[in-house]
């Protein structure tokens, strides 16, 4: 290795922390920038960047070459710089285990379609799978064309922590969520979306599941769907089917306006 | 609204305090590890590094946009730098009870760069280097930091050391040579250097003796 090679080896990155010491020093409000910081999540490393009170951006980081990289295309997403912090927003650690009950999210800037469409995404329960439709009925919307909600979901600027992986297709297969494949994938695993199951159920083209006993219908990975015992099992074609029949939706998961 | 494409300057000119974020986005690292190489010591550039920082903003705040919109960001940056540590050593020479000047200290592993097997392997290697770069009279090793470590130009190098270019190109010459003629550095600079050296030694030498022989 040649000397000035070497030399540039000790062109070390500054500890995380420092520019934002700067700036706190210098007196430029908080208000101006974002932070970020590296969180350990159970599909992986991650940027999570925030500022303002509220989650602003999250991404894996093997999805950028380094740091610098990251805080590029953050820039260009929102105008604002992202600057290596050492704090986590309260609650991140929580909210990545599958329990987000505190953290705040500002999308940045998206039309409002899409912003409503997202904070309906974040209605669904870890580990199950809703279509485009509900997220529309949900976000007060139901005449938004599933295209639409669709790109809202792929423009989703904190995936993970805003389960855009919990998207379906109308046959209730897992829909890609602008996600790398593998990445999604490894995602519906961590929660237990029981894939095979996901698949019997549309391969006998039913999308709702009704229970014999109780006589109310759910999504199939509705938790109290998945509590039904086979010989109970009712699957339906559509809602209006099993209304037909007497059954009605399910309040937890609203296959139906009830 | 096209303000991605806004270059730092022009973002410095049109809204100060945006400016300056990304300036220190961007920045902060080169200027950290500058110091670090100057003064050897991790604390001492946390400090410098926010000084440098400091005095650069409030000289913006007394900047018209357009001299904003004309900074040639690093090398600015790095002329504050350079008078900072000038100014932290004139303060230690002056009181040489509080600390030793350059004080070499325990390198830190950057987060990420290098895999923790090659660092391992370089490890030791990178400290003789960093001990050397801290030996070298500070008339050399400036400019050997501001080159290498600061990526400067040798004109930027000269306007902050205020001298001409043939000058800093023969004060990083020689600082580099000095690095190369550390005894710890040597070994390692591949097979060859090393071979040609004593090959060109022992061509010399009976060449000399001979001579030496029909002289006397």
């Amino acid at each position: 290795m040649r000397l000035p090679d070497e030399l540039d080896t000790l062109r070390e990155a500054a500890p995380a922390g420092f520019a934002a010491r700067v700036l706190d020093r210098v007196g430029v409000p908080a208000h101006r920038y974002d932070c970020y910081v590296r969180a350990e999540s159970p599909v992986g490393t991650l940027y999570v960047a925030h500022g303002r009170g509220a989650v602003t951006g999250a991404a894996a980081t093997d999805w950028y070459a380094d740091d610098r990289a990251f805080e590029d295309a953050y820039r260009a997403r929102t105008h604002r710089s992202a600057l290596s912090g050492v704090k986590p927003p309260p609650g991140l650690a929580r909210a990545l285990r599958g329990r987000d009950r505190t953290l705040r999210y500002e999308f940045g800037p998206l039309p409002e379609e899409q912003r409503a469409v997202l904070r309906a995404t974040r209605a669904v329960p870890f580990g199950q799978l809703r279509p485009a439709a509900w997220l529309a009925r949900e976000a007060g919307m139901p005449d938004l064309a599933p295209e639409a909600v669709v790109a809202a979901v792929r423009a989703n600027p904190v995936p993970v922590l805003v389960p855009a992986h919990r998207l379906c297709t109308d046959d209730g297969l897992p829909a890609d969520c602008g996600l790398p494949a593998a990445f999604e994938r490894r995602l519906r695993d961590w929660e237990g979306v029981d894939a095979e199951r996901v698949e019997r159920f549309v391969r006998a083209g039913a999308r709702f599941l009704g229970s014999g006993t109780t006589r109310i219908f759910c999504y199939p990975t509705c938790a109290h769907a998945r509590r039904i015992t086979a010989r109970h099992e009712v699957p339906f074609t559509s809602a209006d089917e099993a209304s037909a029949a007497g059954f009605r939706g399910c309040l937890s998961c609203r296959p139906a306006v009830v | 609204m096209d303000e991605t494409t806004l270059p730092l300057t022009e973002l410095l000119a049109t809204d100060l305090d945006d400016g300056f974020t990304e300036l220190v986005r961007t920045q902060a690292g080169t200027v950290r590890a500058v110091l670090l190489r100057l003064s050897g010591s991790a604390r001492d550039a946390d400090d410098l590094g926010q000084e440098t920082f400091l005095r650069a903003y409030s000289a913006l705040r007394g900047y018209p946009p357009e001299r904003r919109g004309q900074l040639q960001p690093r090398a600015w940056l790095l002329t504050i730098a350079a008078n900072v540590w000038r100014n932290h050593v004139r303060t230690l020479s002056r009181r040489p009870g509080v600390a030793d000047g350059i004080e070499v200290t325990t390198i830190e592993i950057p987060d990420g760069c290098p895999g923790p097997e090659q660092l391992a392997l370089d490890g030791a290697r990178r400290a003789r280097l960093v001990a050397a770069l801290s030996r070298l009279p500070d008339h050399h090793r400036l400019p050997v930091v501001l080159r290498h470590i600061g990526e400067l130009s040798y004109q930027e190098v000269a306007g902050i050391l205020d001298c001409p270019v043939g000058t800093v190109k023969a004060q990083v010459s020689r600082g580099l040579a000095a690095l190369r003629a550390e005894p710890g550095l040597a070994p390692d600079r591949g097979a060859y250097g090393a071979a040609e050296a004593k090959t060109a030694k022992t061509a010399h030498e009976p060449a000399r003796t001979e001579r030496k022989e029909a002289t006397g």
